[in-house]
């Protein structure tokens, strides 16, 4: 909404942004991050959703059409910015506890504590990669604050990661910053927060935990990067509560995920990574964005005949509003993640299902009825406009795969993706256990992303002089 | 812990420095208004509403509809922001109005 108003305001179009009471902040500090700090808002009383015509129109006429007929046509006093210190700047002198008070004072820090980053810190970060400490990876939305070697290695000194960690860092922000994951919709209302896996023979260097308790914390590698993600995401990117970060609830950040490349290698499958076109063998980061996650516990069977139907239902039963990303607001865009544990891999794997095999079979089977569907696209949710419309008429319309309009039976069965490679698919956790778990997608609003972990020339040794 | 350290701050510089807005309309009477939407939050009722009450108390006053543009989220938004300049332009829009931020 802002952006367009941005869009207009440099175009030399005055503009006013309408906006329900509770993100009135929200959009004065995204406004601030536009280069438009003074960016006209026009409030509607309360929040749209819960609201009656009669009181919606109240609303409107009382408060609305006022502030906007004032922000077209009345002068705007706009608002200096105050200097940003220099990226090597002392910005302040004390003891650990001091230094603390002040990050938190400022914003910088998440509430637990940090780790002062000092220049001698942040050098031992950057030694642990061969680029300029200036290059710039990026510029992150909503604040439009770049992305640099220097920053992330700071972000990783204050998240208690080590510097040999470095590499995947940096990766981790190509990622963050690449276009096609949208970090932009970080601090949208449903709080979906980013599983980071990690892939490739770095993950066992680095010490990461793959086995059992895989997504707990309490394991430095796993647990540290996944702070430094959401340290990232405030410090750089300008995600904080009551600004910019509008999750109404949220959730605190998602420890690594690194996948069980050795059950994977006996098994015969591809690792995630693999399965985004990075080549086998390779180090690389994937992020996506997940809206909550559900164990599936004791998957019982010996065969997959009588192992997908319960995994099958776990995925449709969990798979609720992201619907809208399968058809209606982004198409194709939902990517569900299903996490098998080595026991269930592998059963699978022995009865002779390839990975492509088993994604297939769960297309296949993971289905809803179009009634329910159509219910939480639109009824329900009101979050796809012309709501009227049905799977049916979208499929008509050119809007949706034909696979969602076969008929116009209320309880056909539709499938939760657009196509079989939607469903992400990663082994890990305790290797003698039959749980799994499922973690439903948040579509475009964090669309999975891939990249290369680029390790510095002589890693081995670095890291063995450790 | 009570050994003194210097730090940095973790953050960069902003890429774009505050810009001034454009000139506001002495009136709205006969200029022409166009709402872009993100097909979110009650936007085509709330812009019905604004409409009439904006018609009645400035009567010259003509409007462009959201749906000339196309939804400002989702999988259009990228190109219905990159047309946008081109597109006010061509339809001689004198304000935009944007919603819904809920």
């Amino acid at each position: 909404m802002l952006r367009v108003s941005a869009v207009a305001e440099q175009a030399g179009i005055p503009s006013s942004s309408l906006c329900c009471e509770g993100f009135l902040g929200q959009a004065r500090t995204t406004a601030e991050g536009l280069g438009y700090s003074s960016l006209p808002l026009a409030k509607v009383p309360g929040h749209v959703d819960v609201q009656r015509p009669d009181e919606l129109r109240a609303g409107v006429l009382g408060t609305t059409v006022n502030d906007l007929i004032r922000n077209l046509t009345e002068p705007v006093i706009t608002i200096a910015q105050s200097p940003d210190p220099g990226a090597r700047d002392i910005v302040f002198t004390g003891t650990f506890d001091d230094i603390n008070r002040f990050y938190i004072e400022n914003g910088w820090s998440d509430g637990l504590p940090i780790v002062p980053p000092t220049m001698e810190r942040i050098q031992a970060f950057l030694d642990f990669v061969d680029r300029d400490p200036d290059e710039v990876l990026g510029t992150l939305l909503p604040d439009n604050r770049q992305a640099t070697i220097w920053n992330v290695a700071v972000n990783g000194v204050i998240a208690g990661c080590r510097p040999e960690y470095m590499p995947v860092l940096v990766a981790l922000v190509e990622a963050m910053a690449d276009s096609h994951y949208g970090v932009e919709h970080s601090g949208n209302t449903p709080g979906a927060e980013t599983q980071i896996i990690i892939n490739g023979p770095v993950a066992r260097t680095l010490g990461f935990n793959t086995e059992q308790g895989a997504l707990r914390d309490g394991f430095q590698p796993n647990t540290a990067i996944g702070r430094f993600w959401r340290l990232y995401l405030r410090n750089v990117a300008g995600f904080m509560l009551h600004q910019n970060d509008k999750g109404t609830f949220g959730g605190t950040w998602n420890v690594v995920l690194a996948e069980n490349e050795a059950v994977l290698s006996r098994i015969g499958w591809g690792n995630v990574a693999q399965d985004l076109g990075q080549p086998a063998g390779a180090d690389a980061v994937t992020i996506s964005r997940f809206t909550g996650r559900n164990v599936i516990v004791s998957v019982f069977g010996d065969s997959p005949d009588k192992v997908l139907p319960y995994l099958a239902d776990a995925m449709v039963t969990h798979t609720t509003w992201e619907v809208i990303f399968v058809v209606g607001m982004a198409n194709g865009t939902y990517q569900p993640l299903l996490v098998l544990s080595p026991l269930i891999a592998e059963m699978l794997a022995r009865a002779g299902l390839s990975k492509a095999d088993l994604r297939q079979q769960l297309f296949e089977r993971a289905r809803m009825p179009a009634r329910r569907f159509e219910n939480l696209m639109t009824h329900w949710t009101n979050l796809v406009p012309g709501g009227k419309r049905g799977l049916f008429e979208l499929t008509r319309l050119g809007k949706a795969p034909k696979l969602f309009g076969e008929s116009r039976d209320p309880e056909r069965l539709v499938p939760i993706v657009c196509k079989p490679e939607d469903i992400i698919i990663a082994v890990c956790g305790d290797p003698l256990r039959s749980n799994c778990m499922f973690m439903p997608h948040n579509g475009m609003l964090g669309f999975t992303t891939v990249k290369p972990i680029r390790l510095p020339k002589g890693w081995e040794q670095r890291v063995g002089a450790l | 812990m009570n050994q003194l350290e210097s730090v940095v701050w973790p953050r960069s510089a902003r890429t774009i420095t505050s810009r001034p807005l454009a000139a506001r309309l002495a009136s709205l009477e006969g200029k022409r208004v166009a709402f872009l939407w993100d097909y979110l939050f009650r936007g085509d009722e709330i812009w019905d509403l604004l409409k009439a009450e904006l018609a009645s108390r400035f009567p010259g006053i003509s409007f462009v509809d959201w749906d000339q543009f196309g939804s400002t989220h989702g999988e259009d938004e990228h190109r219905v922001l990159a047309e946008l300049p081109g597109k006010l332009k061509a339809l001689q829009v004198d304000a935009v109005v944007s919603g819904m931020g809920c």
